[in-house]
């Protein structure tokens, strides 16, 4: 069990890392946001699936933390950072 | 299968602190840099500190991030009013 | 029983959020980037944390790792709405199929 757990975790790091690249050459900023906050929702998968492959309990808390603290990340985005798309438009 | 899920994570460690540091841009910075925060409480928990990992997730992705995107917004607006 | 319905789970949460990337990798705009990502992802953690909670060892570790889903639900419907809201008053105009062609 805990090694599906594992590559489950492999698998959604790989989409991790797919997003981060993409996110790289995004091609607007709402959507470099965006891709931080998949990795909001995907990295608490993650630590959730460690927490549950290594047997470190602890690690849920983490998770916990995770998905509280990138909802203050894109509220951030929204409200206060993203204005007009000025001159970086495409 | 726990071996190559830590070279990837190594890896898009290695790789994203460099395009943190080397993009020109700052809001690309700044997103890239939550990601960066999020990927090393991964690899905190990986190996097995969660409390580390656990400071690393509230303050360098979570506070540090939101508080870049905020100070970002304000020289936007700065910069935009003469 | 229990193991394989968990496994099952897993692989469904997992099925998820490989969507929920394609479509924000792929999608043409911000507003159906997000509907992607707000939907399809969510769907896969409440699939994964279903999976390891039937399968805790106490009903109080179950209970935490459900505790997560409401908490991700209720944060990523903000964020929808400040991002969507955010998104129409700077006059992004949705995607329509004639811009395509």
């Amino acid at each position: 069990m805990s090694t599906l757990a594992l590559g489950v975790a492999l698998f959604l790091l790989a989409n991790l890392v797919v997003a981060l690249v993409a996110a790289a050459r995004g091609p607007t900023p709402a959507d470099r946001m965006l891709t931080a906050l998949l990795f909001g929702s995907t990295g608490t998968a993650v630590m959730v699936l460690l927490a549950a492959s290594g047997g470190v309990a602890p690690l849920i808390d983490v998770a916990l933390v995770l998905a509280l603290l990138a909802a203050i990340g894109g509220i951030a985005f929204a409200k206060r950072a993203w204005h007009a798309e000025g001159n970086d438009h495409d | 299968m726990s071996f190559a899920f830590d070279l990837l994570l190594a890896l898009a460690l290695l790789w994203s602190g460099w395009r943190t540091l080397t993009t020109p841009r700052l809001d690309q910075a700044i997103v890239l840099f939550i990601a960066f925060g999020l990927l090393m409480a991964l690899g905190w928990a990986r190996l097995s500190a969660p409390d580390i990992g656990l400071a690393e997730a509230a303050i360098g992705a979570g506070l540090t991030g939101a508080l870049l995107l905020d100070a970002y917004g304000a020289l936007r607006q700065r910069t935009e009013q003469p | 029983m229990i193991e394989w319905l968990s496994a099952g789970l897993l692989i469904v949460g997992a099925f998820f959020f490989f969507a929920g990337t394609v479509g924000l990798l792929r999608f043409p705009d911000v507003y159906s980037r997000l509907h992607a990502l707000a939907k399809a992802d969510n769907l896969g953690l409440g699939c994964v944390l279903l999976a390891l909670a039937i399968q805790a060892d106490s009903l109080a570790a179950a209970l935490k790792l459900l505790l997560i889903w409401p908490l991700v639900l209720a944060a990523s419907a903000g964020i929808g709405f400040a991002i969507a809201r955010r998104a129409r008053a700077l006059g992004i105009q949705p995607w329509q199929k004639e811009d395509a062609r």
